[in-house]
């Protein structure tokens, strides 16, 4: 049974290994090792032309916020229509595979726009995010979310749905909507915390 | 107009609801998050429908079947966002109301409305003729864009709100205090 496990899910296994790592390390105590030496990392980022400018230009750093908002809503669209397709939810008159795939590459556009503009904000305030303990469940979520929907969902979905465990295909939308949920959420909190 | 508006507001930052919103940080953080959190559904699935009509998204599915499927979800959302729009509004209703951002937000999400409402009049009209097509007609494709670019200008004032630039008490500036409805000698903000 448990080699059967680590070959037909092999994928997965390393996702959920790099995923219980990323965890250890962050609670672990190698994080408390690791740590210190960021702050000249972020220090840094403050320097940086986008450092400047976030923290100088407060209408410029305002008008990215809301372009990350702009993706973030491209992202949440795409992941539930996606999600909601594969629950049964929605355009359940279409079939899964073409809603899966057609809205991958705008899935994709959402995520760039919503990391460039991520790594700007986090410039402009690189040193007050680096002492907030949401932003770093927001780096993880954000970590998990990726390796997720890149490592797991998106292979999974490659092969033909009619084969795949009805059961498996619901938990995946159902995680893949919880993951990108607590992505948006935690960088939501960001904004009212420090 | 701006004094009653001001007057009106003034009443509802009075009653005790607003002020225990307002004070309430994880209530008010609640709200806050639920009003921005919902454009992943509302805002997600309305850029959906108009990349459709501009052929960028899920060309090969008839453009009435996205419209129509994903209209619910989209509906559900907006009236989420309205209801916490409100609370929010409700919470600090005099800042808000005298925000230059919050007028033109609403003139905006006015003028949603009417696209929206042109442009499923338009595509009920005509869709079974280009309903396969890639693309939508030109006049279709125009109220996508229109749509587009309204709600992209309503994210972005609603998240200016937040900030102090043009506020009654900061700004020296005599024509934004007018757009933004600042009234004289008025004592609460």
């Amino acid at each position: 049974m448990n080699a059967v496990m680590l070959t037909s899910y092999p994928r997965t296994l390393t996702v959920v290994a790099v995923l219980l790592t990323l965890l250890m390390l962050a609670y672990g105590g190698a994080m408390d090792a690791v740590y210190p030496s960021l702050l000249g990392v972020f220090e840094w980022l403050e320097t940086t032309w986008f450092g400047v400018i976030g923290k100088t230009w407060g209408a410029a750093f305002a008008f990215v916020e809301a372009v990350h908002l702009l993706g973030l809503a491209l992202l949440g669209g795409c992941v539930l229509a996606g999600d909601g397709r594969l629950l049964g939810v929605v355009l359940t008159d279409v079939p899964v595979q073409t809603v899966v795939e057609r809205t991958h590459r705008i899935f994709v556009f959402g995520l760039s726009i919503c990391i460039a503009t991520g790594i700007f904000m986090a410039c402009g305030v690189a040193t007050k995010i680096y002492y907030l303990p949401v932003y770093w469940f927001k780096m993880l979520a954000l970590s998990a979310g990726m390796l997720f929907h890149f490592q797991i969902r998106r292979p999974l979905l490659g092969h033909d749905i009619q084969n795949l465990n009805p059961v498996v295909v619901k938990m995946v939308a159902v995680a893949s909507m919880l993951v990108w949920f607590m992505v948006a959420a935690t960088g939501r909190w960001i904004g009212f915390s420090g | 107009m701006n004094e009653l508006i001001y007057n009106l507001a003034v009443w509802l930052d009075d009653t005790e609801w607003s002020r225990m919103l307002h004070e309430s940080y994880y209530m008010y953080n609640w709200v806050e998050s639920t009003h921005v959190l919902t454009l992943m559904v509302s805002l997600g699935m309305l850029f959906l429908i108009d990349l459709r009509m501009l052929g960028l998204a899920l060309p090969d599915v008839p453009a009435s079947r996205i419209a129509e499927r994903l209209n619910v979800p989209m509906l559900i959302g907006f009236a989420v966002m309205f209801i916490t729009g409100i609370l929010l509004f409700y919470a600090v209703p005099v800042r808000t109301s005298q925000s230059l951002w919050f007028r033109i937000k609403m003139v905006l999400l006015v003028a949603c409305a009417v696209n929206a409402f042109l442009f499923h009049k338009r595509m009920n009209e005509s869709v079974v003729t280009w309903d396969i097509e890639p693309r939508a007609p030109s006049r279709i494709r125009l109220g996508a864009m229109l749509s587009l670019t309204f709600w992209s200008i309503v994210v972005v004032c609603g998240r200016f709100i937040a900030y102090d630039w043009f506020d009654c008490d900061t700004s020296p500036n005599t024509l934004i205090d007018i757009v933004s409805g600042c009234v004289d000698g008025q004592t609460r903000f």
